[in-house]
């Protein structure tokens, strides 16, 4: 073994400069997919991070002796969000909450360092006064705290406090509002309903990036072998068995592979502070969630292996044909079921496409599953498309590279799939992003700012509306009852479990509640100080104004957007780069036929056209018919076609197109290298 | 003054370098039309780099190429790429066929290069089959072929532009003894029944022997065929 990674290195140094060439670009290509790798499991492991920290917040309710009340609520400020959890201890040994030393006695607040400051800077009349201590008990650790940006208050208080024996009714933001709920220790795992939507999409944002990336690094790994297969010739003329040929070519792979998986770590390290700073679900990141910890290990070793498995592979195609010798019979078509199977996608979801909105969390998932099946069935019909493409280009072409071209596709129409799909697969994210459009409609415009509400017993309306006015006497505010004018509206308790615990309060009765109404005058600071009068007037629930809840879903949008840029930013970075390396190994797979037809002399013209066409036109057609799916999926959610979605359409095109072109253009050189010299062996 | 009839091809003190290596060291070399010329010699002898410089593959460090009377050998890239598709053939050990296009188009693609129609390539190309005793083979693809069968459709490939000359580089040398011979005969034949030259690099006597005439390349010059030949 000894002997065969001593002779790998040799050879790897005397390669010569263009040896040496091909070796940094297979580094070079490996350390990206390594450092792009390590961002998908480090989204992961940041998401998963996130959701471990916050699921303490959602009570979760005893089977045995309870020993503490927990109960969440979501406050606003400055156009914030800030998550209140409420406490209190029912026995000696209630459960220590995460990132705290002790269990807050009543009356404490603790919070997360970005409250502490807030509520430092803004007058307490705007904020510290909602809580029962002005200034801080104690800071909340960083266990407690999902990101750095994070506003969390951690209230103390006593068993027979009201406000946790009320029950919680505002189920616009389901997921920052629970009951007082018994406990005896807190939860952990994924808990909230957001923090698992972003564990999903994040899975499948790794699963759109990893499965080009592999195939990336595989196209790399060959591009080593390819280059090699002349100087195995030599190494077996002098001696070498097979069993030594493979070792040393795939040990010289696998050391050009680790160098790159260890430069592609160094790189994605490098890249961490940047990484940590795009803002997903209201915050910055904390560096530990994005860094995957251990799991860098497995990456690192995972990536030479898979190099190697893949040299070792490429090795076969070139020991099968020791002489050149292309056996290549007229392939078997590609079975009619690829495009059935894409069209009963489509159908179904054409079906179910209408209902999906209405379906809530199973519709998510739905459209999750349609979307894997989106992708699944694009792959599937890639192929048979680009055979009929070619055999229409073969069967029209009037001159040599069209025709060159068209047989070409048709002889491998896998392999020149694979050439364009990481572009095509991108041109369905961009169609469905491109009527995704959160800019164009929906979001906050018309949604009130200066209008506080607050939902209350109908029977009590009158008092409490007194009270609130009393309260906000000091504010230009003016203060109105409406009663139960909207029975549907958000009123339909928490959970269904949550309602009945503890007190079973019957203000969550879906009739008899009413509205109270606050138009507050003079800016946010003078909604802010009105929401801070009202703390406490309805125990359990604070004033919101319609613009509140529409920071939720609009961060949820933005980050989608964020999300879907990012995935597409990196699958046009390895689509492009695989683009550039396929061509660049198809012109060394091929360098032998090209040679011959340069010496007989085509001219270099011909043969660049041939091979820009059998890439231009499946890609005009696949990118094309992959934007129009995209379109159709993302119909039922459309948010009308704006100028943000006509940019997403005209950049991918854009992108796709001209990196196609110019990372075909970078295997020219390539193709004038083999073919310039013909004959620069004598005899 | 030359009385001596113009030959299609010469070359006249070729001389060819690679690095310290001298590949051919002054050769003059003339074929005559119709004739078939075999150059042999042991390998590397400078055969192959004298067929590269004589079919404007490579030129010369020193010395002149003509081709019915015109020098090729001072000729830039372009235009020696398309005098070696219009006027010259090639034939090869393999892999001149591309494994993609059926026979036939393979046979077409050198006069659809040169401009000819899609339609009249074909068909011009699909006449050579019968006579090279390829009959029905048109619409097969290389991989679907015989040895002796892809090196008939060279044949046919190289001969479809009506060529000056054919250049051939071992062209049985992946064949059985039979196969071989036969497909040697054919080349001949059918490069002399159209009026072009041929010139064969081969190692092989039996190959040689096909051919009019026999040249001898060692250590990059021509051994003289007989004493007193100038």
């Amino acid at each position: 073994m000894r002997t065969v990674f001593e002779l790998s290195w040799r050879l790897l140094r005397g390669g010569g400069r263009r040896g040496m060439l091909g070796s940094l670009l297979t580094l070079a290509a490996v350390a990206v997919s390594t450092g792009l790798l390590l961002f998908a499991v480090g989204a992961n492991h940041a998401f998963a991070a996130r959701s471990a920290a916050d699921a303490w917040r959602h009570p979760a309710k005893t089977h045995g002796t309870a020993t503490a009340i927990e109960a969440l609520n979501t406050d606003y400020a400055r156009g914030r969000q800030i998550t209140v959890v409420e406490l209190a201890a029912l026995s000696g040994d209630a459960p220590v909450p995460p990132g705290m030393k002790r269990f807050p006695k009543p009356g404490e607040v603790w919070t997360s360092p970005a409250l502490a400051s807030l509520m430092r800077t803004m007058p307490a009349d705007q904020l510290s006064q909602r809580f029962p201590s002005r200034t801080p008990t104690g800071t909340l650790g960083r266990s407690a705290v999902v990101h750095p940006d994070e506003l969390v208050a951690v209230v103390g208080r006593a068993a027979s406090d009201p406000a946790l024996s009320a029950g919680r009714s505002d189920t616009m933001i389901a997921d920052g509002v629970a009951s007082p709920t018994r406990i005896d220790r807190y939860a952990t795992g994924s808990q909230s309903a957001t923090a698992f939507v972003y564990q999903v999409l994040a899975a499948i944002a790794s699963v759109l990036m990893v499965v080009p990336l592999l195939v990336f690094g595989g196209a790399a790994a060959r591009l080593t072998v390819a280059r090699r297969d002349q100087r195995l010739a030599a190494l077996r003329l002098v001696g070498a068995t097979p069993g030594q040929v493979v070792a040393v070519t795939v040990a010289e792979a696998v050391l050009t592979a680790a160098a790159g998986a260890v430069l592609g770590t160094v790189l994605f390290a490098v890249a961490m502070p940047a990484l940590t700073q795009i803002p997903i679900a209201g915050g910055t990141w904390y560096a530990s969630d994005v860094w995957p910890g251990l799991w860098v290990l497995p990456v690192v070793l995972a990536v030479p292996v898979l190099v190697g498995i893949s040299a070792v592979a490429g090795l076969r195609r070139v020991v099968v044909g020791p002489l050149g010798v292309a056996r290549r019979e007229t392939p078997p078509g590609l079975r009619a079921v690829r495009p059935l199977a894409f069209l009963a996608i489509v159908i179904a979801f054409g079906f179910l496409a209408g209902g999906l909105t209405s379906m809530g969390r199973t519709g998510l998932i739905l459209l999750l599953v349609f979307l894997a099946l989106a992708f699944l069935g694009i792959n599937l019909v890639g192929p048979w498309i680009v055979a009929i493409i070619g055999r229409i280009a073969a069967g029209t072409a009037r001159g040599p590279a069209r025709l060159l071209a068209g047989r070409r596709l048709m002889d491998d129409p896998r392999a020149a799939w694979r050439t364009v799909a990481g572009v095509a697969l991108t041109g369905f994210v961009a169609g469905f992003l491109a009527l995704l459009n959160p800019s164009s409609g929906m979001l906050g415009h018309g949604a009130a700012a200066d209008r506080l509400e607050i939902t209350v017993p109908e029977a009590s309306a009158a008092t409490s509306a007194a009270q609130a006015r009393d309260r906000l006497r000091a504010l230009p505010a003016k203060v109105t009852v409406e009663r139960a004018a909207k029975p549907s509206h958000g009123v339909r308790g928490t959970d269904g479990e949550g309602n009945d615990e503890p007190d079973g309060g019957g203000n969550d009765e879906p009739d008899g509640t009413a509205t109270i109404r606050a138009v507050v005058d003079g800016g946010r600071e003078n909604v802010d100080r009105a929401r801070t009068a009202l703390t406490g007037l309805i125990p359990g629930h604070n004033a919101t104004t319609e613009a509140d809840s529409d920071i939720g879903s609009a961060r949820l949008l933005a980050d989608l957007r964020t999300g879907a840029l990012t995935v597409l930013a990196v699958s046009f970075l390895i689509a492009i780069t695989s683009a550039g390396i396929t061509g660049a190994s198809a012109v060394l797979d091929r360098r032998q036929t090209y040679a011959m037809l340069r010496l007989a002399g085509t001219p270099l013209d011909v043969l660049d056209k041939a091979r820009r066409q059998e890439t231009l036109i499946p890609l005009l057609v696949m990118g094309g018919g992959s934007l129009a799916t995209g379109l159709f999926f993302a119909t039922p959610f459309a948010m009308g076609f704006g100028s943000t979605g006509a940019l997403t359409l005209v950049a991918f095109v854009t992108l796709g197109f001209g990196g196609i072109l110019a990372a075909s253009a970078l295997s020219r050189p390539l193709l004038r290298a083999v073919t310039t010299n013909p004959a620069p062996r004598p005899d | 003054m030359n009385t001596v009839p113009p030959s299609v091809l010469s070359g006249t003190g070729l001389v060819k370098a690679f690095g310290p290596t001298v590949a051919l060291g002054g050769v003059d070399l003339a074929v005559g039309r119709a004739e078939a010329v075999a150059i042999m010699g042991p390998s590397g002898s400078g055969k192959s780099t004298l067929l590269h410089c004589l079919a404007g593959i490579m030129r010369p460090d020193r010395g002149e190429v003509r081709l019915l009377g015109d020098r090729i050998d001072d000729l830039g890239e372009r235009r020696r790429s398309a005098l070696r598709r219009s006027r010259f053939g090639f034939v090869f050990q393999f892999g001149q066929l591309l494994p993609e296009l059926p026979a036939d188009e393979n046979v077409a693609l050198p006069l659809m290069l040169g401009g000819t129609a899609r339609r009249e390539a074909v068909q011009a190309a699909r006449g050579w089959f019968g006579p090279l005793g390829l009959a029905g083979l048109e619409g097969r693809r290389p991989g679907e072929l015989s040895g002796g069968q892809a090196q008939r459709v060279a044949i046919a490939r190289a001969l479809a532009p009506r060529p000056a000359v054919v250049f051939a580089d071992e062209p049985t040398g992946a064949l059985d003894q039979a196969t071989g011979h036969d497909t040697m005969r054919l080349l001949v034949e059918a490069t002399k029944h159209n009026g072009a030259s041929l010139v064969v690099v081969t190692h092989d006597p039996a190959v040689a022997g096909w051919c009019d005439r026999t040249v001898e390349v060692r250590d990059g010059r021509l051994l003289t065929p007989f004493p007193g030949a100038a």
